[in-house]
Formats: C-alpha cells, structure tokens, sequence
C-alpha cells in the first residue's frame, strides 16, 4: 500500500492504495465521489471520465497512483459555487441530453474538456471528440446539441431535429 | 401556443439536475457498513457436465468468507418462466429448473456454477479464480444451431427434454386447415426465410446486487438493478428462497437502463440474499462488462419461414410462417410470452388479410437466455411482414406505396378484428400514408438519387408501415392466455398535512423521466404547480404492488391508474367541501384546484366564501396564526370520511376493445 495525495474538486486528499488500485475506484470508494460511473471496465464506454491537471482522462484505466499530485476534477466539482448547474450541464438539461444519467457524468466531463481546447467546435468536432463516450439511451443527437449550444453557437441545423 | 404547464408541456426533466451533478444513486453507488463482495465463478464452456469443484484451497484465501456451490441450492426453488404456454396437442410446456446456481451441467458461456464471497472484491476475484482452475467441468458437444438441436435428438440442452424443443405453438391452430386452403388456390405465392438476429441489451448501468440481512429481525432487503422491484420480490421470495414476502424488501434506485434485461430475476440476486443471511452481513456484486454479454438476457433470435399468397396485383390473400425462435439454456421469465403472443398477435400487421397462421417452435440450446428486449417480439413480426411484402412486390412489379395503401385497413372498418386475435379500435392509415409520403417528398426521390449518382454514391429508399402492441395488459386476458401474473398496475395519492402531494406509483423509472411526466398528470388534474408533486417509485416498502414498467406500459397502465386515484381524492374533496362550504355535495364543482359552490354566486349561510383551495380541503388543515393548526371538529363524527388528510389508490388493467361482432374464443385478445 502507497499512500497518495492528490487535489480532487480543490480540496487536497490523501489514502492509502495498492499499485493496481484504480482511479476510478479511489474516486468511488475512497472518497465516495459515485458519480463518477463505470460502466465498462475497458475503456469503452467513458462513463468514467475525468480531469486530471485539465485534461480528460478515464479513471477506470488509470492507476489512482499514477496521479498523485495531480488536479482532479469530477462531476461532482462542475455545479456553479452556488450549487446550480453550470453552462455545460445547463445546456444538458436544457436539450434533453440525457435520459437514465449514467453515461451522464463522462459525457459531462468530456464535453467541458473538449470546449476548454475548443471552445466554438463544429458539429463533426464535437462528434469526434465524444467517439470515446457511448450513450445506450442514443441520445446522441440531443447531446451533440447541448455541447454546441453550452458553446453559445446555434443548434438549430443539428441532424433529427 | 404550446403549454407551459401540466400535461403536454415541454417541461425540464427534474431528475436531470441530481444526473447531471452526480447526485445519482445507482445500485453500486450504496455503501453499506461491514459490506462484503461475491464474485461468481462461471463456465467457459457452452456445454459441460460438473464432475468437481473442489473448493478447499479457495476457502483458504486471503479475505474469503463463503464459497456457494449448486449444491447449497438444490433444495430451492427455480426461478421460474412467468407465462405457460401450451403445445398444438394441447401438452404444457417443458419447464426445466433454473437453479440460482448451476448443479450438474454448465449449459451456456457465463453460466454461473459457484460464488465466493470475501471482504474485498480483489479477495474475492483471486478466490473465484482458483476456484475456476479446481474445477473440473466435462466439455461437452455445443447446442448452437436452432436447426441441428431439433433435429438431433441424442444430444440434449437438459437431459430430461428428448427434442430440445419448450413447445410448438400454433396460432390460431383452428385457423390452420383455412389459410392451407387460402395458399393451394393463391394466385401468386411469395417465399422468404429470414433471420431476426440476437441482440445484447447492453445497458451503460451493469447489472448489480445488494443482499442484506437482519439476525435480529429476519428480514432482508435486496438493492438491485430492477425495472419492476415488486415482481422481482415476488419471484425470490415466493419461488426461489421461499424468504416470507413481508420479510423482503426490495429497492430499486436509480437505474441506468434496462431495455427489457432488468426485468427479470436473475440467480445473481438469491446469490446475494442467501450469502447475507448465511454471513449476516451485507454482500455486493457488480457485474463486469464481460458478465453483462454473457449473462444477461439477449433479445429476438428467430429463424423464420415466411409465406404470402396475394393476387397478381398485391391484394393480400394470406400469410403463414414457420419460427423457430431461442429460448438459450434456461426459460427467463418473459421468455415463453415473447415469441408468442406478443409476437404471434401482430403477424396481421396493419392489413386486412384474411387468413394468418403463426407457428413457433421455442427450442433450447447452450446460449444465454433469451427473453423481451424492445419491442419484444413485436418488431421481429414486423420485420418478417414487411420484408416479404416488399419482395411480393419486386416479385410482381408493384409499387410498394400503393401495395400498402390497397391492403392496409380502411378507416370505416374499424373496430377491426384481426385473424390474429386483435381488435383494433381506431385507426387511419391512408391518412397516414399521404403525410409519411408528402414529409419524406417521395415524389423528390429520383432527383435526390440522380444527384447521389452524380457524386459517386447510392441513395435508397425505404418504407414500413406497422402497428405495434403496447402495455401488455389487460389482466384477465392475459391470464387466460397463459401470464401467471396480472399485469395491472397501482398508484397511491396522497395530500400531506401541508397540501402538496406524495405520488406512490408501481411503475420503475430508468431514463423514461417518470419523476417528470407524472407529477405533470397530477398537477393538471388537482390545478397545483408540478413542484408541489412528489414520484415515489422503486422500493417495495413505500409502493403499491404493481408491475413495473417495460412494453410502453407505465403511462398506459400506471398513468391511468394515478389518474383514477386523483380522481378518488377529489370525490373524496367534494364531500368534505360540501361539509366545509355549507352545501349540498352535488353542488360542489372543482376546478383550477378550487372546490366552489356551483350556480351563481350566493352567499353561505355563514357568510363566508362559496369556495376553498384544494389544500384547505383535501387536509382539512388551516392556517392559523401560528402555522398550520389541525382544523378541529370540522367534520362530524358521522361523515363517511376519516379524519385527516385524504389518500387514495387506484388500480387500472386496460379494458378489452370493442369488437364488432362477438369474439370467438380464440379471437379475445384485445388491443394489448
């Protein structure tokens, strides 16, 4: 067992972890941070992305140790300081862009990574940067439309409307 | 001007909010003290014979609490198929036992033949794989193709079932000898053999299990991934632990989808609650993605012959098939209804053909089960249907539009009763018709392909049209037709002391935004803000006993069972206002969550106001000066209504459709 320290949502955390434990279970049981999901065990799926220093990473093939020292952010860190939701997740809500939630949390992070490098991306942009987060409830289009509209572009020439 | 407001308005979806936080809670998400985990050993053969599992050296492993075998659960209950379906000659069909573990022979890959339970889950995955290298399982030769299993008899599924076949089934078998006769004088007949292909679910959310046991009480709760938490209590308590109903709770949480593959139970589930019991303290499992392939139940898998007589201009004269659809090694609880009667009863489609005979053969092999997923049965009639009736008209040089429009039911025809066993009450398909054609601009489609062909690429077209069968009810007819449970559904209303509403319904919500749309029907009918309505759905302890939502039932079945019940409250309104305004009952009207003093207004005797706000009345609560006060002897002692705030439940099962002409009793399906 190591012991590692991290800053996870700004606070600075530390716990005891074997070499093989991984990020996304430190997140979950270790500090209890459920929202972060996983869903697929094989980097698959992205319902457990994350951010490590900024950018997105999937915590279920990360090794809780391989970040130490690092910023994590989660989904439980995105809400506004006042507890409402932020522009990404707004923009979520606003467009339907989730129906069970659980692929929600990585798509969330993924979609806020992807407009911190890009912040006006095209509709073919955002599709390419989501390839690695599978929604089983196919809400795709929604989701791609929550992503433009949270980047302030209009979103009204997105497919299936 | 679209509502902003109550039914039909586009309101933000409330669960959203604990979503998009991360505020969820899914079954792995609870954390209880002292928890242990079960990893579950499982075959990697399709087809062996358990020779030995010697459990020895795992149970000496770090961490390991338990290990479970077949053999701890020959003496209880299988989980059983919950719709008995009869052969042609009239003979039940072969139910083999679905063991929580499998005892004797593994019959498919994933087929779980021992579990081990340790204080962690690494513990328990070391465990689980010296116990899988110490076993010694006899691969035997793999029943895959529907085909090869019927027709060989020497190698068996279940040693007890000589053909491999559940049933043969015929629909309606009276009607055989007349649609043989609609084909022999059949100007043209159309031929195709098909195959609706197995499908994996997939839900994001794996399937997990919570069990938990009280020494001190007896009793045991189950946390699980479940779209109907009464139905999966009922099977484990009543069928395979025999656990005293009362004694199990069963909670549902947040679910990340289902598909149709939470439906039913699965072994993982007693596994769980048996190993809490014996360890007396709380046992986890998580499936893997790789579990999920393997374990949960698959969808559709039909090979199909497909036969359709018509005239040479594409008038429908009748349709026969020949199915034989997979049941996979074990009968999962939907799985006999499935290729059945919820496929066999759509095989008309949307058109007047005559005569129509379905015939199914469920047949096992070493596959994972098979059972309801997405329309279930239905789309893979469809699929058949419109398949071929394109192909009669490539065959015969036909429009498939106009083909369609000759042979699908005339708006004056309706109620139509299907050679199948459906009435359909409404309905106009032309109409229909005319706007799938002018919203796809199929009179554009040649200059669009023209344009494709000039850029180097292909553009096709295509066209369906279907009728599909939802909520799966009522339930006296599925009870006739064979469903061992009824498929009502329940909901419970009530005002609390400070008159905003708590709705217990027994529909499960996992993505359909039940949490949303219901509290929408409430809040039309009372005329409150949908704020001041709260779904309660999921745990067996706070819920009425209903079945759960899958087959488009919850807003069809549960919908109309919350809007009896609201219904309920408000009669129950009216006598207490009547009380209360100093009037006569039938004089007492509400609305806009008013209750008032019909006619013109007049003054009470009293002289107070000829009308009160839904809270004041359905409480019986005012406020005073101090907050709110129980009102008190507001009511005499003889009115028919208790004192307190009001409830109300209601059940709803869907009444049959009206036929035209009295069914005969194979014809007493209604719209389903």
């Amino acid at each position: 067992m190591t012991k590692v320290t991290m800053t996870v949502n700004g606070k600075t955390v530390s716990g005891e972890v074997e070499g093989r434990t991984l990020l996304s279970t430190f997140l979950r049981e270790g500090l209890g941070l459920t929202g972060t999901h996983v869903g697929c065990d094989t980097s698959q799926c992205g319902a457990c992305v994350v951010h490590v220093d900024g950018k997105a990473v999937k915590s279920c093939t990360t090794f809780a140790a391989d970040v130490a020292g690092a910023q994590v952010k989660t989904i439980e860190g995105m809400n506004n300081p006042d507890g409402s939701l932020s522009v990404v997740q707004q923009a979520f809500q606003d467009h339907h862009g989730l129906q069970c939630g659980f692929c929600t949390p990585g798509m969330v992070m993924s979609s806020a990574a992807l407009l911190a490098e890009n912040p006006k991306p095209t509709e073919a942009e955002v599709r390419h940067y989501l390839e690695g987060n599978i929604c089983r409830c196919t809400g795709y289009h929604n989701i791609v439309k929550a992503v433009l509209a949270a980047s302030g572009q209009d979103v009204s020439s997105v497919a299936a409307e | 001007m679209p509502k902003d407001y109550g039914i039909g308005a586009s309101s933000k979806r409330r669960e959203d909010v604990r979503f998009l936080s991360g505020r969820g809670v899914y079954t792995d998400d609870v954390a209880l003290h002292g928890q242990t985990y079960a990893v579950f050993v499982r075959s990697n053969v399709a087809h062996g014979r358990i020779r030995k599992i010697d459990t020895a050296a795992a149970a000496g492993m770090p961490g390991v609490l338990a290990i479970f075998t077949g053999e701890d659960f020959k003496d209880v209950g299988g989980n059983p198929a919950g719709w008995l379906i009869n052969s042609r000659d009239g003979t039940p069909m072969r139910e083999p036992k679905r063991p929580v573990l499998a005892h004797g022979k593994v019959r498919h890959v994933g087929d779980a033949y021992a579990a081990v339970i340790a204080e962690t889950y690494q513990q328990a995955k070391d465990a689980a794989q010296q116990l899988a290298d110490d076993s010694d399982i006899e691969e035997l030769p793999a029943i895959v193709d529907m085909r090869k299993a019927v027709a060989d008899a020497s190698n068996r599924v279940h040693d007890e079932i000589p053909d491999n076949i559940c049933f043969d089934w015929g629909w309606i078998e009276d009607n055989r000898a007349a649609v043989d006769a609609a084909f022999k004088s059949a100007p043209h007949i159309t031929t195709l053999e098909l195959v609706n292909n197995r499908l994996v679910p997939n839900a994001m959310e794996p399937r997990a299990s919570i069990g938990e046991y009280n020494p001190g009480t007896g009793d045991y709760k189950l946390t699980t991934t479940s779209q109907n938490p009464h139905l999966t209590r009922l099977l484990v308590a009543a069928f395979v632990l025999g656990i005293p109903e009362n004694k199990l709770t069963v909670v549902a949480p947040d679910v990340g989808g289902g598909f149709g593959s939470k439906i039913y139970h699965y072994g993982e589930e007693a596994l769980v609650l048996a190993a809490a019991k014996k360890l007396g303290r709380p046992v986890r499992w998580t499936a893997e993605r790789t579990e999920s392939f393997l374990t949960d139940a698959h969808g559709r898998d039909h090979v199909t012959k497909i036969e359709l007589a018509s005239t040479k201009d594409g008038e429908i004269l009748a349709i026969r098939t020949e199915t034989l659809a997979n049941v996979g090694a074990y009968l999962s609880n939907f799985s006999t209804a499935t290729p059945t009667f919820l496929h066999g009863t759509l095989m008309a489609g949307p058109y007047k053909v005559p005569h129509v005979y379905v015939n199914v053969k469920t047949v096992f092999t070493n596959t994972a089960p098979v059972d309801a997923y997405r329309g279930a049965g239905r789309p893979e009639a469809t699929f058949s249907i419109e398949r071929i009736v394109d192909k009669m008209c490539r065959e015969l040089n036909l429009d498939p539009f106009e083909v369609r429009r000759k042979n699908l039911i005339q708006p004056d025809q309706f109620p139509y009763t299907t050679p199948v066993g459906l009435v359909y009450d409404t309905g106009n398909y032309q109409a229909t018709l005319d706007k799938l054609i002018e919203l796809a601009d199929v009179a554009g489609f040649d200059k669009r392909a023209a344009a494709s062909k000039a850029k180097g690429k292909l553009r096709g077209m295509g066209l369906s049209t279907w009728i599909e069968a939802c909520g799966i009810a009522p339930s006296n007819l599925v009870g006739v037709l064979g469903s061992r449970v009824g498929l009502y559904d329940a909901a419970t209303v009530r005002v609390n002391a400070t008159g905003n509403i708590s709705v217990m319904t027994g529909a499960h919500s996992h993505g359909q935004g039940h949490e949303t749309v219901f509290a929408q029907i409430v809040a039309e009918k009372l005329g409150i803000p949908e704020s001041s309505v709260e779904i309660v759905h999921g745990d067996t302890s706070k819920i009425p006993f209903g079945m759960g939502s899958y087959g488009s039932r919850s807003l069809a079945v549960c919908g109309s069972a919350m809007n009896r019940a609201v219904d309920k409250i408000i009669a129950k309104g009216k006598k207490i206002a009547a009380h209360m305004l100093e009037a006569a009952e039938g004089d007492i009207t509400f609305a806009d969550g008013k209750f008032s003093v019909a006619g013109p207004t007049r003054p009470r005797p009293s002289g107070k106001s000829p009308s009160a706000p839904m809270s004041r009345i359905t409480t019986r609560w005012r406020r005073w000066s101090r907050g709110w006060r129980r009102r008190p002897s507001t009511i005499p002692p003889t009115s028919p209504i208790p004192p307190g705030p009001i409830s109300a439940r209601s059940r709803w099962t869907p009444k049959p459709a009206r036929s035209t002409s009295p069914p005969s009793p194979a014809q007493t399906i209604s719209a389903m």
